[in-house]
């Protein structure tokens, strides 16, 4: 596995990873994989022991992971590390960045660097993000910490 | 598009795809190559499509088209075909007939 | 430089931004080409930037935010017509411009033209917040309460590469007006909007979810009805945001915004939308007015004066001559300021191509834009275009202009004004071609003093269920249908899209071409004959329903 970091946040791998419906049992586990089709809400119990949320793609075409991601940050305020992994595209990078999430496992085959490159693309953003900002210009034009 | 084929009588079946690079519309020959009119298009058996239709997806990068299928014609020379649709695709939009494309070359 | 009437003026920060845009799809090309992105996965890119394939070639499709463009612009799409297609273009009732022979190896190149005018074919295709319409007379209008195209123009930033709105369940559009006459058909939008001036000198919107055509044709409901402008984009996320997490992906035919709506009721989805406002942090994705008059500064106004005798000129100009009386009758619309009307050219000549203008018109277009509308032209949802601020004194001139370039079909709202969809001579979902028939009923109906005299009718015309050409609110709908793999027309009597938005209903069995044009004829004989003096054709209809044209449709079929 290969984990590819989209900020500053260093990605850690952890012994056991388990699901939504296993997170009660196992009350020492530290990270979870959430179903594509889960509500992330269903985390609010068992925030303070998580430090990762994976979220999977089916297919990269299935945008419920951006939601997901940003619920988790902006209504849960999760501070733990969110990471992506399934059939995802380096042309999403700055999305998932921008929605709140910190790492992906990067699929079979990818090349880092199309996703650095991804990363830095864009010099500014014509709508809030979970990320910290400051206007540029005049009208919604914001530069976002990279 | 894969639409199910059903072919008639005295009817046959030709490979169709569009050029990826230009999107030109094109037909596939009996040397394999895929070429911009019907009339050079290999009329196959509806027993040998399936074969010669998976072959050509596979090789459909490396050939430089995209959306290989099967279209049903009437087996005269150069073929026609079937549907509306795919004469349209075959002679060029009916609304600019300074644009019809050669069915033979 | 000048700064644009009519539409926001980029900075040096919004091209950039749009370079940067180019050089991503540029290397998604060339990835595309040399195998690295499958078809599978480039598509869903290459649609998010407008290019599809089509039948005969790739076709790309270029936005018009709000439908206005400068003069600039428009030669620009002269341009392209001639350099990298067939020397003509399309325009679409969602107020794009399609190319219909264009390379994939080009379009590169194109953008980075397009670009120079600051133009762009960002999010025109795609599961995203597509291209935002609005009214064509905007800001020019006398019946307008706010001009829509500054929260048109917030909406367009607001939606572009919106982080989490790039990969929803299915496309999004989004309309809004400013006029108490709803000339954007908000009700058949996923979002409809409608903007007036509130108490605080700040602008109130009402919103409209779940509508839209297509094969389940719906009426939008209202799920808001004073949304104040500080909460407008808050409030749009949260709608989209329960769209995105809710819809259903199984099946794109049920992934509409409108089929989530209808599934829950409007009541329960307002809910789910104030649940997440609930949520937010309001704060963070208010829309201050800051900002709302930042973009407002950048749309320039035109300076409007006008002689005194303006209006007295025009009048007597139309009675010297009744061809010019015929047209200013049917195409113009009046204007909020003394001396001036809004002018609408028709793209619908007799047997002419719906909505196509080849570089000619385009580059003449945009000559007259400067000399008589401060550059200035909109694209209408019905594929004409208007120059919004004619002075009436030189209204005459504007129209010889135009008839010397074929330009001055006198049928805005009449029986030619066709709209028709690319159907099956382009579009490889098509079951029909739109264009042919829409061109024998154009020319049969082609007479202008028989279009006055039959009055407001209007033909609408779709290839297939997707309803591009939007059948279901033609007061006269056509839909092509496949019978064993021939074209046939259904009809549908009463769909209208103004305010009182309805769907038309089926008059009775799909029939071949020319039955169709000749069912259609004698429907319209059948209206002149029994209408009462002064009733429209929807008059006559709502008032003795469909029997009688159906009984002429079918007469001697
Ligand atoms: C030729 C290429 C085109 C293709 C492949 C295409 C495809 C589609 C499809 C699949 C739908 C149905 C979407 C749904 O209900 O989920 C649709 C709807 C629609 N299209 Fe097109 N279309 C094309 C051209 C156009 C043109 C030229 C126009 C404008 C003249 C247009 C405007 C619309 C509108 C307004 C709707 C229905 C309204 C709605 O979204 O509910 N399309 N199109
Ligand atoms: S209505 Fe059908 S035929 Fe017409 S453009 Fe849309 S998808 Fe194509």
């Amino acid at each position: 596995m290969r984990l590819f970091e989209l900020g500053e946040r260093t990605a850690k791998v952890h012994e056991s990873l388990v699901t939504l419906p296993e997170l009660a049992e196992n009350t020492d586990v530290r990270a979870v994989l959430l179903d594509i089709a889960d509500d992330p809400a269903a985390l609010k119990p068992y925030l303070n022991r998580l430090e990762l949320v994976v979220l999977r793609f089916p297919i990269f075409r299935d945008g419920r992971v951006f939601t997901q991601a940003r619920e988790l940050r902006e209504y849960l305020r999760f501070s733990g590390e969110i990471r992506a992994e399934g059939h995802v595209l380096p042309d999403q990078a700055a999305f998932l960045k921008r929605c709140g999430v910190d790492s992906v496992v990067l699929p079979e085959g990818s090349d880092p660097e199309l996703w650095k490159r991804q990363l830095d693309r864009f010099p500014v953003a014509y709508q809030r993000s979970v990320l910290p900002s400051r206007p540029v210009g005049a009208g919604l034009r914001i530069e976002e910490e990279t | 598009m894969k639409r199910p084929v059903r072919v008639g009588a005295g009817e046959k079946l030709v490979l169709t795809a569009n050029r990826l690079l230009d999107g030109t519309i094109v037909w596939r020959d009996r040397l394999g190559r895929w070429r911009p009119v019907i009339g050079a298009a290999e009329k196959l058996d509806a027993e040998r499509v399936g074969d010669v239709l998976e072959l050509a997806q596979i090789r459909a990068q490396e050939d430089g088209v995209v959306g290989v299928y099967e279209v049903a014609v009437r087996d005269v020379d150069p073929p026609e075909p079937v549907t509306v649709r795919e004469r349209i695709r075959a002679h060029g939009p009916t609304v600019h007939p300074e644009f019809a494309v050669e069915t033979v070359q | 430089m000048s700064v644009p009437v009519g539409h926001y003026q980029y900075d040096q920060i919004d091209r950039d931004f749009l370079e940067a845009r180019i050089a991503e799809f540029s290397e998604q090309v060339a990835r595309r080409i040399d195998g690295s992105l499958s078809e599978d996965e480039f598509k869903p890119l290459r649609l998010m930037n407008g290019l599809y394939l089509q039948l005969h070639a790739y076709m790309l499709r270029i936005a018009i935010p709000y439908g206005t463009i400068d003069s600039k612009q428009m030669r620009m799409f002269a341009h392209i017509a001639r350099h990298y297609d067939r020397d003509y273009g399309h325009f679409t009732t969602r107020q794009n411009i399609q190319f219909n022979w264009i390379k994939l190896e080009e379009t590169p190149d194109i953008l980075r033209d397009l670009a120079t005018v600051d133009m762009h074919a960002i999010q025109t295709s795609g599961n995203c917040i597509r291209n935002v319409t609005s009214d064509e007379f905007a800001g020019a209008a006398a019946d307008e309460l706010v001009d829509p195209r500054v929260h048109a123009e917030i909406l367009r930033q607001w939606s572009t590469l919106h982080p989490e709105f790039t990969f929803l369940p299915r496309k999004f559009k989004i309309a809004i007006s400013g006029s108490p006459h709803d000339r954007v058909a908000a009700r058949f939008h996923d979002i409809g909007i409608l903007a007036r001036p509130g108490d605080d000198g700040r602008t109130v919107f009402r919103i409209f979810v779940g509508g839209g055509l297509g094969r389940t044709p719906i009426i939008g409901q209202e799920i808001f009805d004073s949304v104040p402008e500080e909460r407008l984009l808050a409030t749009l996320e949260a709608i989209v945001r329960v769209y995105n997490a809710h819809g259903r992906r199984d099946n794109i035919y049920k992934a509409r915004i409108k089929i989530l709506v209808q599934a829950l009721g409007i009541d329960a989805y307002r809910e789910a939308v104030e649940a997440e406002l609930a949520q937010m942090d309001l704060e963070h994705y208010r829309l201050t007015p800051e900002m709302v008059d930042a973009i407002q500064a950048r749309f320039a106004v035109p300076e409007l004066s006008a002689p005194e005798n303006a209006a007295q000129e025009l009048a007597n100009r139309q009675r010297e001559n009744p061809e010019f009386d015929l047209w200013v009758r049917s195409n113009t619309h009046p204007h909020r300021e003394a001396g001036h009307i809004i002018a609408v050219v028709s793209l619908k000549p007799a047997g002419g191509i719906p909505g196509d203008a080849t570089s000619a018109q385009m580059d003449r277009l945009a000559d007259l834009a400067d000399e008589y509308s401060f550059g200035e032209l909109r694209i209408t949802h019905l594929q004409n275009i208007v120059l919004g601020h004619v002075r009436q004194d030189r209204l005459y001139d504007l129209w010889s202009s135009l008839k010397e370039v074929d330009l001055a079909s006198a049928n805005i709202g009449l029986i030619g004004d066709i709209v028709a969809c690319p159907g099956l001579d382009y579009c490889a979902l098509a079951n029909a071609r739109s264009i042919p028939i829409a061109q024998k009923l154009g020319a049969r109906f082609g007479d202008a003093s028989l279009q006055a005299e039959i009055g407001a009718l209007r033909i609408n015309i779709s290839g297939c269920i997707n309803a591009c050409g939007h059948h279901h609110a033609g007061h006269i709908g056509l839909l092509g249908v496949d019978k064993r793999g021939e074209e046939f027309f259904q009809i549908t009597l009463g769909g209208r899209a103004e305010n009182g938005a309805s769907i038309g209903t089926i008059l009775g069995p799909a029939l071949p071409e020319d039955d169709t044009v000749d069912a259609i004829a004698r429907l319209v004989d059948r209206y002149l004959g029994i209408r009462k003096d002064g009733e429209t054709f929807l008059d006559t209809l709502d008032r003795l329903g469909d029997a009688p044209f159906k009984e002429a449709a079918y007469e001697t079929v």
